[in-house]
């Protein structure tokens, strides 16, 4: 095993996935919005990052769209790709009450999803674009594994202040206040349809930028990297976290991508038990998420440490 | 149409609900055959009265914009509010309570009223600015205020979970107020509070009445809201049965027989 190297991934990859966490934080656990489609805001990030910067389609490309920008102009496009995604589909579902806007967000996403597997004037289809660049080969004496953990957690941690700042500012007490109880909140002058939406876009935001640096980590954008069981995944490391603080969905992520590093990692004797530890590692994620939901730690963690304050 | 409320002058009423009506389920809660309609004047205390189910609650729910009237228009200070939405409503200057009290839970007592002021300082600009912390210091000291005007002073820092059911009321009461509306609509107000806490109500309603503040009272208390209110409102299966002053209202003939009862007259 190397410790190095796990801590080194799950870095990167608690980081990319931690940003789009604490926007599902924001938007759920703060706005009070069920989005069972957030895979398709994190495409839409990675999709534009590698349109944007890969070079102009030659020969055998079936891709229609390249524009060779750098890739600093690409990051902002892929958040701004993302943002213009949130507001297209906020538009029409986010006047939908709890389980209907979970499962028009659900559709949303689904539709995204067969529609980059058929497209391939955009998208390439199913083959995706395999011709995202990375940065800069050269970092001089820096490992570029370093740089790319080290620019993703920067993103995470520049997401995690900008929100914590935005939910402990009298904003953040107007969308709580929202989510208890929308009549009274109505009642009491607060435009709970313009700040909904107004959180809906804030978020897509970091996520559109995680989707730009996850397809400059993996080189890749592809419809399988983009399932309806990404969703998923950011869902259990948020109820693992706890939804009441924004340290909880980061905490959650890590955890979760720690667990399943050490699973693929491990160095098995068999196939067999790889196999054997790989359907496992469902099976204890799913225990630890009932455990979760039924003790609620990090809840009460949280609960402590506000009443202490 | 014809209701004059108490200024006897040619002021346009601050309120005028015009032949407004809500069904539910094909039954009829508010407006009978050609709706509902009734006029308030500004700075004058009405109360609301009638049986379980005449229409109180949703005569509310229409005025404040909770629910969308099938028919009829509603017009506040010169603005036709006609299902408008419940924020613009209340940021036009109507306050209104719940029958059921509603609070928001995770957020403590003094937090709730807070809440209830429209503070610049609640902007999505201006949480990554500096100016927030002026605005919120000014409506802080407003909400202690008010907390101590209800009679809540000392819980400002409990849970909303920690409040009796009077006080989740007085509670709710305080978050209107914070807002300086220009007219509060109260659904039953003194019901599950205590003697002690009526009469401090009481006070309340009075003293905002004398500041000129326009009061609209729905409530089954009468010994209450008789003794405080100018012009009486009664309602019987959605329309409007009379209305008149409370020394009219206490012996009039169909008032006793469709809602106080005979024994009330003694
Ligand atoms: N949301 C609703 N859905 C269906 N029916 C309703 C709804 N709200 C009120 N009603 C019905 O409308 C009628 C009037 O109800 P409302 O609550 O306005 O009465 P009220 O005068 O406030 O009575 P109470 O004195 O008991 O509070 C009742 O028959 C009630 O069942
Ligand atoms: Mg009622």
């Amino acid at each position: 095993m190397n410790w190095l190297q796990i801590f080194v991934t799950v870095v990167t990859l608690g980081s990319i996935f931690g940003v789009v966490t604490l926007s599902l934080n924001l938007q759920y656990a703060r706005g009070g919005m069920i989005n069972f489609g957030i895979v398709a805001y994190f495409a839409v990030g990675a999709y534009a990052y590698a349109i944007f910067t890969q070079p102009a389609p030659q020969g055998l490309d079936q891709y229609k769209f390249g524009f060779g920008w750098p890739w600093p102009v690409a990051l902002v496009a892929a958040a701004t790709a993302a943002l213009l995604f949130a507001a297209i589909t906020g538009w029409p579902t986010l006047r939908l009450r709890g389980e209907y806007l979970a499962l028009t967000t659900f559709a949303f996403a689904e539709v995204f999803h067969s529609f980059l597997l058929n497209e391939r004037r955009i998208g390439n289809g199913t083959v995706g674009l395999a011709n995202v660049k990375r940065p800069i080969s050269d970092w001089g004496p820096i490992e570029e594994k370093y740089v790319f953990a080290g620019a993703a957690a920067l993103l995470m941690i520049a997401t995690l202040l900008v929100f914590r700042r935005l939910l402990r500012s009298p904003y953040g007490r107007a969308l709580d206040a929202i989510r208890d109880d929308e009549v009274a909140a109505l009642a009491a002058g607060k435009s709970v349809q313009r700040m909904r939406r107004q959180v809906f876009l804030i978020s897509a935001i970091p996520i559109g930028a995680a989707g730009g640096l996850y397809a400059m980590f993996t080189t890749l954008a592809q419809p399988s990297l983009f399932t309806a069981e990404v969703t998923f995944i950011i869902w259990i490391a948020l109820v693992l976290g706890g939804e009441r603080s924004v340290y909880g969905a980061v905490a959650g992520t890590f955890g979760l991508i720690f667990f399943e590093e050490v699973v693929r990692t491990w160095p098995f004797e068999t196939v067999r038990s790889a196999q054997i530890a790989a359907s496992v590692e469902h099976i204890v994620t799913g225990l630890l998420f009932i455990a979760v939901l039924r003790y609620q730690p990090f809840d009460r963690i949280a609960e402590r440490m506000k009443a202490t304050r | 149409m014809n209701n004059t409320a108490s200024t006897p002058t040619a002021e346009p009423p601050l309120l005028e609900a015009s032949a407004i009506s809500k069904r539910f389920a094909g039954l009829r809660a508010v407006g009978g055959e050609d709706g509902l309609s009734f006029a308030v004047s500004r700075g004058s205390f009405v109360g609301l009265i009638g049986p379980n189910g005449a229409g109180k609650s949703t005569t509310f729910n229409l005025i404040s914009g909770v629910l969308a009237s099938d028919s009829g228009a509603v017009t506040f200070d010169g603005h036709d509010i006609t299902n408008a939405a419940s924020d613009t409503i209340a940021e036009l200057g109507i306050g209104r309570t719940f029958q059921t009290p509603r609070a928001f839970e995770s957020l403590s007592v003094l937090d709730n009223v807070v809440s209830g002021a429209t503070s610049p300082g609640e902007r999505l600009r201006a949480a990554f600015g500096r100016a927030w912390r002026t605005h919120e210091s000014v409506t802080v000291d407003a909400a202690k205020r008010t907390l101590d005007r209800v009679g809540l002073t000392g819980r400002a820092d409990d849970l909303v979970s920690d409040l009796s059911g009077g006080e989740l009321r007085m509670l709710e009461v305080a978050r209107q107020l914070v807002r300086n509306p220009v007219m509060l609509l109260l659904d039953e107000p003194t019901s599950g509070v205590d003697p002690v806490l009526q009469k401090r109500l009481a006070a309340l309603l009075a003293e905002l009445h004398r500041e000129g503040m326009t009061l609209v009272v729905v409530e089954h208390n009468l010994h209450f809201l008789l003794a405080l209110a100018e012009h009486i409102l009664v309602l019987t299966h959605g329309e409007l049965l009379t209305e008149g002053p409370p020394t009219e209202i206490r012996t009039d003939a169909a008032v006793i027989s469709a809602y106080l009862g005979d024994d009330y007259a003694a």
